[in-house]
């Protein structure tokens, strides 16, 4: 097969076609850079789907667990290596994702023989301004995307991570006219858990384009959240002590909701 | 081809190793054997204690109050009157070390990350019994040095624990890393027999017993020992009163850690000491 170019193409495309399949069920995540820090939101009933992986980075994931297990555990072991060998303002996430995770998810994915990574992550950094915080999302064959201005498109404070495309990209049109990185804690849980709604509706209709209209978001809101906990952490901002992240029980984000 | 730096190890478990497990993995620690004891032929040292120091800590009201000295020295020479040997581990735990420098420091950062590291990667915090061993196999894996006559460490450990009953716990350790725990108070370093007296009798026959005291007599107490300690051992700083140099004292009480700002320790010693 390998010796074969044409069918070594083809193998990797049935392959992406594969694991497209096993993430789209995924629901979404959503981690918004607010005046308070990074908040990371998502709804769900099991697994823990955000993690803490160093003192100013977090991760959330869908895929599989065992996978999102491997990864999360690379991450926090190089991360720690270099915090402790160095100092903690050493451990960056630029680094951390575009030299170590990118090609080992990049030649798993390729190598046709192994067993890719059935995993989409979603990182993030948090400065001591706004404009310095870092959002990276990585896909299971290595590709990075960044919040970074570029030539065509403009700095975003905000990321999205879920099952699809489609619903990713429909949360990333909702947050960019919603929400701005001077946001209060409350306003950006509920763009937020807005997002979450419309990303979530987006995987349940499937072949849409259009963003759902304001009173179905909200119904759907309210129907998931009397079902669902809220999963949510903070990366705080401010403050003097190292490690920022800090998990926010659903208790604590209840009284925020505004509908 | 080389390895990648990300663990591929498709065995893999999470809950396989610790931290300095995995620091060794990457030859960042070295190795935890006895090939530090002394092999035969060579030349045997007897082994000096050298905890050239006074550590003290009690528990008092507002929890335990661990105080140090910061005076270090090389032999009969002081090399530094501002070492810090009261360190935080994390928001509720305190090592404060008596020994080489640069194996407690060392060490106290080992453990100050093997706390995160469990946490991050088991997703719960590090039990109190979890750090007090943890801390006890880092100085056994140290032992080997200890006979070598390098890098001797007798640290205390000040805790709070949550669970099952919030209560303040207070350790202290010998070199091979045997772990005691004690009710009121422990000292540890050159300058300890002196400070050991001192807080017996308070404890026992003083205004009140330790656990009674409030900040300011509690403060004014550790003082008074510090100094006492340094009045016959030339290893200890004591307060330093022409360079106004004091003690560092921290406090683990259940909101966290305080370190006492260096005006209220001059002012409490100015009104109940000097």
């Amino acid at each position: 097969m390998i010796e074969e170019p044409y069918r070594w193409v083809e193998a990797i495309a049935n392959r992406r076609e594969y694991i497209e399949a096993q993430l789209a069920p995924g629901s979404p995540i959503a981690a918004l850079g607010c005046r308070d820090g990074i908040l990371f939101v998502t709804l769900g009933q099991t697994r823990q789907k955000i993690f803490e992986i160093y003192d100013r980075i977090a991760m959330g994931a869908i895929g599989h667990p065992g996978d999102i297990e491997r990864l999360r555990m690379a991450a926090i072991e190089l991360a720690s290596t270099e915090g402790f060998t160095r100092s903690a303002t050493d451990v960056s996430l630029r680094r951390l994702v575009h030299y170590s995770l990118s090609p080992a998810m990049k030649s798993a994915f390729e190598q046709v023989y192994g067993a890719p990574y059935l995993a989409r992550m979603l990182f993030a950094e948090v400065g001591d301004q706004p404009n310095e915080d870092l959002f990276l999302r990585v896909e299971y064959d290595g590709e990075i995307a960044t919040n970074g201005a570029t030539y065509a498109q403009a700095r975003q404070d905000f990321a999205a991570l879920s099952g699809t495309e489609q619903s990713r990209e429909l949360m990333e049109t909702f947050l960019a006219t919603q929400h701005t990185s001077d946001a209060t804690l409350e306003a950006a849980l509920n763009s937020a858990l807005d997002a979450w709604s419309i990303g979530h509706m987006t995987l349940q209709t499937g072949d849409t384009k259009k963003t759902p209209e304001h009173a179905a978001v909200r119904k759907h809101r309210q129907e998931q959240l009397a079902n669902a906990g809220i999963e949510a952490a903070l990366l705080e901002r401010g403050g003097n002590r190292a490690i920022r992240y800090r998990s926010l029980p659903d208790k604590e984000l209840r009284p925020l909701i505004r509908d | 081809m080389e390895r990648s730096p990300v663990a591929f190890d498709q065995n893999f478990s999470g809950a396989a190793g610790d931290f300095p497990a995995l620091l060794r993995r990457r030859s960042l620690l070295a190795p935890a054997t006895a090939s530090g004891l002394p092999q035969a032929g060579t030349p045997q040292k007897v082994w000096q204690p050298t905890e050239a120091t006074t550590i003290l800590a009690f528990k008092f009201s507002g929890g335990v109050l661990v105080a140090g000295d910061r005076r270090a020295t090389a032999g009969n020479t002081v090399v530094y009157d501002r070492a810090d040997k009261v360190l935080e581990i994390d928001r509720h735990s305190i090592m404060a070390i008596a020994g080489v420098p640069a194996t407690a420091w060392e060490m106290a950062r080992v453990l100050e990350h093997s706390c995160q590291y469990f946490r991050r990667t088991q997703l719960q915090e590090m039990s109190v019994d979890g750090k007090v061993r943890a801390l006890s196999k880092l100085l056994r894996d140290n032992f080997g040095f200890v006979m070598q006559g390098v890098g001797v460490v007798v640290p205390i450990f000040a805790t709070y624990d949550f669970y099952p009953k919030p209560e303040a716990r207070l350790y202290f350790y010998d070199a091979m890393g045997a772990q005691f725990e004690v009710t009121d108070y422990a000292a540890t370093g050159s300058g300890s027999p002196a400070v050991r007296g001192i807080l017996y009798y308070e404890n026992n026959w003083g205004a009140k017993p330790l656990r009674e005291l409030g900040e300011d007599e509690a403060v004014s107490i550790a003082l008074r020992a510090l100094d006492t300690a340094a009045e016959s051992d030339t290893s200890t700083g004591g307060v330093d009163r022409s360079g106004k140099i004091y003690p560092l004292i921290k406090i683990v009480s259940h909101e966290g850690i305080t370190t006492l700002p260096e005006s209220k320790i001059a002012a409490v010693f100015k009104e109940t000491v000097a």
